[in-house]
């Protein structure tokens, strides 16, 4: 039971270090956020959206300006710790690395859900619907940790290379599009107020993409950042 | 040096006489098809080129798998190889596609699963070579693409899946269960020549993934003799 404990200690302090750190520079939330309004924009524009908003296509607005502004600070959770080598004090840490990788995981599933909570409001006004539905938020709970999930392995992945930044997203938009389609989906559903049985094996989908890519993180951390 | 096997040699005949034999099965042995004429030729081809890219995905997350376990860079040089092939049978999967579409769809392009699969698969397989051209050394190039191979085999059949959960209109050629309506009914001929190009598309796969590999053999030991 001991090293388990030390484990998820391990795990809760990266978490709240990178709280912390966010908390007190207060530079990734914001950016993506309004990275995040700054894509709505966009897409109302390009898209010449309606103030009227079809359930679809308010979904696929709420789940593109997530997927891109996450990336933003997905990226920003590890180069942060090769900044100043602060990875290496981490992997000096005498504990299997996947605590890094769920330390890491749990902060960006923070900061893009924290994200989705001030964007849903910001929607509702725009397009005169309320999309506070509680189901929506339990999709987004689910999406978000897939794809935070995803991306946080990827991310650990991309920054060894030279062209760091700009390899995320190559790498994480393709392989992430089953999170996003069944996220879209699931939200469209319970935005247009289908009942939620009828969208059963979309938030399954979402289910088994969260154990999935934990599982991945969990045994493919530690040879990502092996060195 | 590396002399070339003679197995290899034996293979290369084989593929180049089978090839013949199955292109003059498919043109002057297999009816026309009633309804869709002429056209439909392209599926024996088409077919097995999408086999063929899947087995090579496959092939490489294996390889993959044989390198993070064994960590002996053959197993590495095996796995870039079937990405490189399997980008090739894909692609060629993709056209000869369109080229039956067009009549028979009356469009180039529809976003059904197994389009919508196989073009991402592309992309999914295409930024590989774009994560493992911005490392370094042999080894993380080896490690970190092993790790993107056996994630990214994953995530296909999962896009699959959650595309599939809306409708498709691509015919199914073996029938699963109730759904038979759509599936088209082979001829005895027919079915011959298909099983006849899936047997040699998978020789002339094993071919290519062998020449490839030798390539990469070569390059690996011009490398240490200039170093």
């Amino acid at each position: 039971m001991k090293p388990m404990l030390h484990y998820l200690r391990v795990t809760w302090q990266i978490f709240r270090k990178d709280i912390r750190v966010e908390w007190r520079g207060r530079q990734g939330v914001p950016v993506m956020l309004v990275f995040a309004l700054l894509v709505v924009f966009l897409f109302n524009f390009a898209l010449q959206l309606s103030p009227n908003l079809q359930a679809g296509l308010a979904a696929g607005l709420l789940w593109v300006a997530l997927a891109f502004a996450s990336t933003l600070g997905l990226n920003r959770s590890i180069s942060l710790e090769r900044e100043s080598s602060a990875l290496d004090g981490l992997l000096l840490v005498p504990v299997d690395r996947s605590a890094i990788y769920f330390g890491k995981a749990l902060s960006n599933f923070t900061f893009t859900t924290l994200v989705a909570l001030v964007l849903l409001p910001i929607l509702s006004l725009f397009y005169q619907q309320n999309m506070f539905h509680l189901p929506l938020v339990l999709v987004i709970l689910l999406g978000v940790g897939a794809y935070t999930g995803l991306g946080t392995l990827l991310a650990a992945l991309s920054i060894q290379s030279r062209t760091r930044d700009v390899l995320l997203p190559i790498l994480l938009y393709p392989l992430a599009l089953p999170i996003l389609i069944a996220s879209v989906e699931a939200s469209r559903g319970i935005l247009a107020g289908q009942p939620l049985g009828e969208l059963q094996s979309w938030i399954y989908l979402l289910l088994a993409a969260d154990i999935l890519f934990s599982a991945a993180g969990l045994m493919f951390f530690e040879t990502i950042l092996e060195e | 040096m590396h002399k070339k096997p003679s197995l290899l040699s034996i293979l290369d005949i084989l593929s180049i006489l089978l090839f013949t034999a199955v292109l003059i099965l498919i043109l002057f042995f297999t009816p026309t098809e009633l309804t869709m004429g002429p056209v439909q030729k392209v599926f024996y081809f088409h077919v097995a080129s999408a086999w063929g890219g899947m087995l090579s995905f496959i092939l490489a997350a294996a390889a993959g798998i044989g390198y993070l376990v064994t960590r002996k860079v053959r197993w590495d040089w095996l796995s870039l190889s079937s990405v490189e092939v399997g980008l090739v049978f894909g692609l060629i999967a993709i056209l000869s596609g369109m080229i039956w579409a067009q009549p028979i769809w009356n469009t180039w392009w529809v976003w059904d699963p197994r389009l919508t699969t196989t073009a991402i698969m592309e992309i999914i397989y295409l930024a590989y070579f774009i994560l493992r051209s911005g490392l370094d050394t042999p080894e993380t190039r080896a490690r970190l693409g092993a790790v993107y191979v056996i994630v990214s085999v994953i995530t296909v059949p999962l896009t699959f899946f959650s595309i599939r959960l809306f409708r498709t209109i691509h015919p199914v050629v073996i029938a699963t269960g109730g759904d038979g309506g759509s599936a088209f009914n082979m001829t005895p001929r027919m079915l011959l020549a298909f099983i006849a190009s899936l047997v040699v598309f998978t020789l002339i796969l094993a071919d290519l993934v062998w020449h490839r590999y030798r390539l990469a053999q070569l390059q690996n030991t011009i490398e240490e003799e200039v170093n």
